[in-house]
């Protein structure tokens, strides 16, 4: 049927969404065109899906989604063109805290940022950390094993640590004038600090860095755009994501060519993916290779953070909303196609994947309680998560075809 | 040899600083006094050393042995906590009676033998103090041990507190000595305490006599067990040698003292490390002889055979030459050859060797900086198996065959170990002066519980052997399959001729057990983790329903990538198999039926059941681990059943950044599966029955003061009307006792479903253990429950039956395994967590036993 699809307008998609709705209020209604003089009314009022409760459907989702009434774009230029800094040192493992050398610098990365360019600039070296406390050959060789398998000795890659330390001050801080906040993870920075202190005693170069956690970051700029706070675990998941772990361009050399996940300028690199992919998309930015290393991007954006945060009505509003994703779409679509698989067309290939985590989840949830015995107060709940997987693929298509 | 002789031979490079004793155990005193007390104990910093030289005249000896093993009582102390829990008295329905009847009886003997003391028995704690103090431990036995008054009572001294087995006639005795340099000491031993034989004080004091009484039959502790060096098992043609031994314990079973020994090996290698050095020079030639020497070596556990102690061999110092010199305690300085030739009449035949450095374990409340010692290579043995080896399938069944006793075996070499004890003079004397007595080997009866039937979809199967019941399912179709239409194989082009073939074979096999597999689509990706993390992204879309991985080969980068990304990035089942597996060519039937089972897991099927009486229970499994990559974080494994028939599983891992292995998140988890049995049943279970692994020693009172209260509190919340009845069992796998059935005059493994709650059990727990899996060589180790809260107030019998029917409801094993279902799947999960995906995975998946 051909003509069916073009059918299918905005309002069909409303009315679809509140179908469930009307059966829960007794009416008898089958199809869209059923509902359609229920619906009517509703459709003068400005539509605005309140948030649903988070149920245990997709239970990411009870991060709070990002309120869409406080979007403002003032302000925003300012945190857009703002530069930081992620920085991350490796040691050769932990020594015991009675030890005066706490870690052993191996490896420092560090990658210049701005949600508006993505990744601007990037550093990377070896460093060569200096002789292995008597003993703690073992401990360090263990440390360094499980980790990014650094060799311990007789790695002539590693530089001087005074020299190290003078190429990434002047990577941070070419110019005169104040010295930008440098970011690492919350986890990483006692280590960090230290090397930096250890290193600045090496080279007797004196500049007190000021080392700030990723995690405030995230809850910074969140706030400043949604004035309010995102919760611990959002920003837990968001940060600690698998996907882009063998992302071309994203490893030193080394660790590439070795094929070792434990790379200091990867952390840094994948900081920077996930605020981009979760935050800057926030902000309509277009995503660009700058940002998230693309050619991987297409295929696994099924599973960006922020996909899985929106809900359904809530992602519609916002595509409509912001002309940036538009944009991001669009340069989906256009690397989609050069890979057709399923059955969708290859222009609404790209929404097919979005629903995927949430699409899985109530299929199963159906069959789940379809195996069960029949039961009214759960069934309304199972009848709201159908709609909002309908509405939300359909809703795509829609997107995709007014785009 | 005296402990001090052990400290010289690693030769110790200390410090100054380090030499300095803390004078810990002084007892207070007045200040004035306490100023000349400082002088001397610094004065008497040499003399603790000069002295010990003529240790005969002091009969140190005898005293060290007592102190030191004192020590490790006191390390050990974490197993007696556990004893003042006392649970069953708060359980009313067992307080009278835990033990079950049902099933058939069976003589079982035990590896428990009874140690009998009179009636009276009494230990005495004192107190001794010395003025001037001294601060050697050493002198202090010496000096006291010299007095007559003491020298033929049963004494264990560890330098402040003295237990004797009679009481001295003062309750405050003071006793004076002259040390070699003149110096006169006043001793005082002050009564402290009486203590009754039933005091946990008194479980340590004979856990160091008989730890005092192993040394005399001239075994070595190394680590917590003994070994016997004399007898050693020759494994020549893999150049292995195995130390027999026995671990030890005594404590109180259900109404007695008793003593429990069980068969140990230590696995040495008789290749020293000079040696294996020279044979890995000439293999590898000298250029990169140091890096590749330092790669395999460091990290090794080395035995000393002059001494009989092992290291760790953290370092290799390769400026260090056996002739240059090192600094003994007293400051004198001594070149390696002649300290050994000295010590221990050893000669140095290589005098270029480098030396291996170890890093000395620090005391306990030792700030001091690390201690190391250097020692020979020539004299240290490798011990252990090193990956290679555990991997040599051949080494390794000649291991097994040696260490792996049998019943009839470990029966022997127990009878052998009593027989000496009661022989050898020395041994004896220590026992009666202590006034104990060795008795016989504990026998009890025991009950078979009945077997279980399996139940399929249309059959009811009575399994030849509860151990494996494959063969007799082969026909039968399995409860509940879903169908997988959609679904993704990724393999290399080397591999794709095995994936076909093995598509064939399963397809067929899941077809018989009616699980419907389509044909899935098959993708051809490079050798390498990267390229088939990046095939998974991109190929993996919603309708995808498992994605099977034929990977090249076992490194762990391709599972763990992979499961990383699908657990928890994109939530998807997988199935991993490695192409090695499937080329196997006459097993591919069995191989595509144990892969078909597990994926008909994951996808959220059933595979069979057992009858379940109780309608609406739910068991709990909680299982703990760490994390592989960063050590402070803690992966705690929940999974709960959702159905009355406890076939289909909720589960959930929860990451927790504590140094203890106790769970913070039960709350957490018990709501959630609450809801979700709720959801499935419209109704909360009646009855919640948590089994709990993972429980170290000592920990009991924290499980109980801490867990317990966090799944009440949740349980209690879930309903404001009628909340759940909870019972929770701790669950060991490691325990002690043994038991063997006596059959034909000679003794054999118990039958599977052994129950015992008698006399093997503890008095003030509701216990019992339970044999549910069989050890085809060797014996089998039971598994003991200890039930440390139960509202259910089910029969012990009910109890004992139903921990039974749980261990048959593993689906990873046609067959029963060593512990319930929802311990070993809680155990899958925590340990796929903690060594693959590192972060929790996905809850859409939480329906599925995706780790199997």
């Amino acid at each position: 049927m051909p003509n069916r699809k073009a059918s299918r307008n905005a309002y069909y998609f409303f009315v679809q969404e509140k179908i469930p709705e009307l059966r829960r209020r007794g009416l008898p209604v089958a199809r869209v065109a059923d509902a359609i003089p229920y619906c009517s009314a509703d459709w003068a009022k400005p539509v605005f899906t309140p948030l649903r409760k988070p149920g245990m459907l997709v239970p990411k989702q009870n991060v709070s989604p990002p309120d869409m009434s406080t979007l403002s774009l003032k302000g925003d230029q300012a945190l857009l063109g703002g530069i930081f800094y992620f920085l991350n040192i490796f040691s050769h493992g932990e020594l015991p805290p009675h030890c005066e050398q706490r870690f052993l610098p191996c490896e420092i990365g560090c990658v210049k940022y701005s949600l508006q360019e993505g990744i601007m600039a990037d550093f990377h070296s070896f460093i060569n950390p200096g002789e292995i406390p008597r003993g703690f050959r073992f401990h360090c060789q263990a440390a360094s094993d499980s980790s990014h398998k650094i060799p311990i000795s007789n790695f002539e890659r590693g530089h001087n640590q005074a020299t190290v330390l003078q190429n990434l001050y002047r990577f941070i801080h070419p110019n005169p004038g104040n010295w930008p906040p440098i970011y690492c993870k919350s986890d990483d920075r006692t280590r960090v600090n230290w090397c930096l202190k250890h290193m600045a005693k090496a080279s007797e170069i004196r500049q007190d860095l000021q080392l700030l956690t990723v995690e405030d970051l995230v809850v910074g700029i969140y706030q400043q755009k949604f004035l309010k706070e995102p919760s611990k675990t959002w920003i837990r998941s968001l940060l600690d994501v698998a996907m882009w772990d063998y992302s071309s361009n994203t490893r030193c050399k080394w660790h590439e060519e070795n094929d070792i996940l434990f790379c200091a300028l990867a952390v840094c690199k994948k900081i920077a993916y996930c605020i981009s992919n979760s935050l800057a998309t926030l902000f309509g930015i277009q995503l660009t290779e700058a940002h998230v290393p693309l050619q991987d991007y297409e295929a696994s954006n099924s599973v960006t953070p922020k996909m899985v945060v929106l809900d359904a009505g809530r992602y519609q509003k916002l595509r409509v909303g912001s002309s940036g994703f538009s944009h991001f779409n669009s340069a989906n679509q256009e690397q989609g196609s050069n890979t057709p698989i399923g059955d969708y067309p290859s222009r609404a290939k790209i929404s097919g994947q979005n629903s995927s985590v949430r699409g899985r989840g109530i299929t199963r949830l159906l069959e789940s309680i379809s195996n069960s015995s029949s039961n009214i107060h759960k069934f309304s709940n199972c009848d709201t998560s159908l709609s909002s997987y309908m509405s939300q693929k359909d809703g795509y298509k829609s997107f995709s075809s007014l785009s | 040899m005296s402990g001090r002789a052990r400290v010289k031979a690693r030769g110790i490079a200390r410090s100054p600083s380090a030499t300095e004793v803390g004078r810990t155990q002084a007892s207070p005193l007045p200040t004035s006094i306490d100023l000349s007390n400082n002088e001397a104990s610094s004065s008497n910093g040499f003399l603790g050393t000069s002295r010990i030289s003529t240790n005969d005249k002091y009969g140190i000896s005898s005293g060290d042995a007592g102190s030191t093993s004192m020590e490790r009582g006191v390390k050990n102390k974490q197993d007696f906590m556990d004893l003042s829990i006392c649970t069953r008295e708060k359980l009313a329905h067992v307080r009278d009676c835990k033990t079950g009847s049902s099933g058939i009886p069976v003589k079982l003997v035990t590896n428990l033998f009874n140690l009998d003391f009179p009636q009276d028995w009494q230990l005495y704690q004192y107190h001794v103090t010395y003025v001037p103090d001294l601060a050697s431990r050493r002198l202090r036995i010496a000096l006291l041990y010299s007095h007559s008054e003491l020298s033929n009572k049963a004494k264990a001294f560890d330098g402040a507190i003295l237990f004797l087995s009679q009481k001295l006639e003062e309750k405050v005795t003071e006793l004076s000595s002259e040390t070699q340099r003149g110096e006169t000491i006043k001793m005082t031993i002050t009564l402290k305490r009486e203590l009754p034989s039933s005091s946990p004080v008194c479980i340590q004091v004979f856990n160091i006599i008989f730890r005092k009484i192993l040394k005399k039959l001239s075994m070595y502790q190394i680590g917590r067990n003994f070994y016997n060096p004399s007898e050693p098992v020759e494994i020549p043609q893999h150049k292995l040698s195995l130390w027999p031994g026995f671990a030890i314990s005594v404590s109180y079973f259900e109404s007695k003292l008793l003593f429990s020994a069980d068969v140990s090996y230590k696995v040495l290698r008789n290749e020293t490390v000079l040696e294996f050095m020279t044979a890995l020079c000439q293999r590898t030639g000298l250029s990169c002889f140091t890096q590749t020497c330092e790669k395999q070596l460091i990290g090794l556990i080395v035995l000393t055979r002059y001494n009989n102690r092992t290291y760790s061999i953290d370092d290799i110092d390769w400026s260090v030459k056996p002739t240059h010199t090192f600094q003994k305690r007293d400051g004198t300085e001594i070149t390696y050859v002649d300290y050994y030739k000295q010590q221990y009449d050893i000669t140095v035949s290589d005098l270029n060797q480098p030396m291996l450095v170890s890093l000395l374990k620090r005391k306990r409340n030792d700030n001091s900086e690390a201690r190391l010692a250097h020692l020979i290579p020539e004299l240290c043995f490798l011990t252990g198996l090193t990956d290679q080896a555990t991997s040599d399938f051949q080494l390794m069944k000649a291991v097994a065959e040696k260490t792996r006793l049998p019943p009839s075996g470990r029966q022997q070499r127990l009878a052998r170990l009593v027989d000496n004890i009661q022989r050898n003079s020395n041994a004896r004397f220590e026992l009666e002066t202590w006034g104990l007595h060795f008795g016989s080997q504990i026998s009890l009866t025991g009950r078979v519980v009945p077997s279980e039937k399996i139940l399929m979809q249309d059959h009811i199967c009575q399994p030849v052997s509860a151990a494996d019941w494959s063969k007799d399912v082969r026909t039968c179709k399995i409860l509940n399959a879903r169908s997988l239409n959609t679904w993704l194989i990724l393999c290399s082009d080397r591999t794709e001729y095995v994936a076909e073939s093995f598509l064939n074979c399963l397809r067929r096999v899941a077809g018989s057990m009616g699980f419907n597999v389509d044909y899935p689509k098959i993708i051809k990706v490079q050798e390498n983790p990267a390229a088939f993390v990046r095939a998974v992204q991109q190929y993996v879309d919603p309708d995808v329903q498992l994605v099977m991985c034929i990977l090249p080969s076992n490194q762990k980068t391709y599972y763990d990538s992979i499961k990383k990304y699908l657990s928890s990035d994109c939530p998807v089942p997988s199935q991993c198999v490695l192409a090695r597996t499937l080329n196997k060519q006459g097993m591919m039937m069995s191989i595509a039926t144990k892969i078909a089972m597990q994926m008909t897991c994951k996808l959220g099927g059933e595979l069979w059941a057992v009858e379940i009486p109780l309608k609406s229970l739910m068991v709990v499994g909680i299982d703990v681990c760490k994390d592989a990559l960063s050590k402070d974080v803690m992966v705690v494994g929940c999974v709960a059943s959702v159905n009355p028939g406890i076939t289909r599983w909720f589960s959930r891992c929860i990451l927790q950044r504590t140094m203890t292995d106790v769970a913070d998140c039960l709350k957490v988890f018990m709501t959630g599966a609450l809801n979700k049995w709720y959801k499935y049943n419209h109704d909360l279970p009646a009855r919640i029955i948590v089994y709990r692994a993972g429980v170290g020693d000592g920990q009991l009172k924290t499980l109980v003061e801490y867990e317990v209260p966090q799944l009440l509190s949740s349980v209690a919340e879930s309903s404001s009307n009628t909340s759940s009845r909870l019972s929770v069992i701790v669950v060991r796998k490691k325990c002690m006792p043994r038991f063997f059935t006596e059959m034909n005059r000679t003794v054999q493994n118990p039958p599977l479903g052994t129950v015992v709650d008698s006399e093997a059990t503890r008095n003030e727990w509701y216990d019992f253990y339970l044999i549910s899996q069989v050890a085809c060589r060797g014996t089998v180790s039971p598994t003991y429950y200890n039930v440390i809260y139960d509202d259910n107030g089910l029969k012990p019998d009910h109890m004992q039956r139903l921990t039974f029917k749980l261990c048959h409801l593993y689906y990873n094993w046609p067959g029963i395994v060593s512990v319930p279902a929802p311990c070993q799947y809680a155990h899958k999960l925590t340990f796929l967590v903690a060594q693959s995906i590192h972060k929790e995975p996905s809850l859409e998946l939480a329906n599925h036993l995706f780790y199997l």
